[in-house]
């Protein structure tokens, strides 16, 4: 490193801050945007991104769910899937990801590296699919993760009001269902205000045991 | 420009002819090798190059510290030393704190590849990766991140 040999280039020191090292690395948050395929995750992610979302691949290990095969972890397959995600910096010392997850499929996936440390999680609903975010629903609320369900309204229209989306989900009461616009930075930001709001609940509680 | 090779019990070097003598069939004499029987590479749409090729096999043993959002950056006071093409592209972008997830995406690399090559360029000193204290989002995080988050229009 030439910084230490010339410690008064102007340059230098502004590029890098003090004593040649790099400026501390923001504290990372996430939040997960789960959902079943098509139902405007990526759209979520990309409405309060400050950057255009990008998209990574990973490894996605899935056990059959809802076949009776105890006694067989063999039949767990490993898929490999495309993840979008965006970033929201709050302060030069906080900095929010928010990822999108595909959850659509009828297995079960345990993507514990993926919730570990999360915030929360935004399960995106349509409701003329309301059935491809169980699976989303049901790791959520087995991971013990802070969740809300989204009903993305695309149009401003739902075929089914916020009432009977709970029952068909028949998410426990203390779960929020509200419906919210995937295209509009607001309406994006208040459903993750939601959630930002469960997962102060949780903290707080944990901080009191 | 191949040669049989002579202790190939399958096509047996003639023991009067030079090998250069081989190189073609004017210069051989007329002599020509038999055509070895070429096994066609795997055609395989799915399979183009397996991406843990770049991490020597190794698909498991990425550090559990190392979350996708978990930052990066140059360790200022590394050594330079000789790295792979895979590894200098990490380097390169780690100028400014980056999480394991954009490098990933930038470099176009598998995540469960990126995790693990971070991981051995943090053990070799060159990365410095920022491993958060508490692994749950303390309320006071949380408190300032619904802040930001209503500051936006």
């Amino acid at each position: 490193m030439d910084y230490e040999q010339s410690p008064n280039r102007a340059y230098g020191a502004a590029a890098v801050g003090n004593e040649g090292r790099p400026k501390k690395a923001p504290v990372p948050v996430k939040i997960i945007v789960a959902g079943g395929f098509g139902v405007g995750k990526t759209t979520t992610v990309g409405a309060i991104s400050e950057i255009s979302p990008l998209t990574t691949e990973a490894e996605m290990t899935s056990a059959s769910v809802g076949i009776d095969n105890p006694g067989q972890a063999s039949l767990k397959t490993t898929t490999t899937i495309a993840m979008d995600f965006g970033v929201l910096t709050i302060d030069q010392t906080l900095k929010l990801y928010i990822f999108g997850t595909p959850g659509q499929s009828r297995f079960a996936f345990m993507w514990d590296d993926l919730i570990k440390g999360a915030l929360g999680a935004l399960v995106v609903v349509d409701t003329n699919r309301i059935d491809d975010c169980y699976p989303a629903v049901d790791y959520f609320e087995k991971a013990g993760l802070p969740f809300v369900v989204g009903v993305n309204t695309f149009n401003g229209q739902m075929q089914y009001s916020l009432d009977e989306v709970r029952w068909a989900l028949a998410v426990r009461e203390d779960v929020p269902v509200l419906a919210y616009d995937a295209r509009f930075k607001a309406s994006v930001r208040d459903a993750l205000l939601v959630v930002l709001d469960q997962a102060l609940d949780k903290a707080i509680r944990q901080k009191a045991t | 420009m191949t040669y049989p090779d002579p202790d190939d019990p399958a096509h047996p070097a003639r023991p009067s002819v030079r090998p250069f003598l081989q190189s073609g069939p004017q210069s051989a004499g007329g002599y020509r090798p038999a055509p070895r029987e070429e096994v066609p590479p795997a055609t395989d749409p799915t399979a183009t190059l397996r991406p843990f090729v770049i991490t020597s096999g190794r698909t498991d043993g990425a550090d559990p510290e190392i979350g996708i959002e978990t930052q990066v950056t140059v360790n200022p006071a590394a050594n330079r030393v000789r790295l792979s093409p895979e590894m200098r592209a990490i380097v390169g972008l780690c100028a400014e704190p980056v999480s394991v997830a954009e490098i990933s995406a930038r470099l176009r690399l598998h995540l469960g590849v990126t995790r693990i090559l971070v991981g051995d360029l943090r053990a070799a000193g060159q990365l410095d990766v920022h491993v958060l204290d508490n692994d749950t989002p303390d309320p006071e995080t949380i408190m300032r991140v619904i802040r930001g988050l209503r500051a936006i229009t």
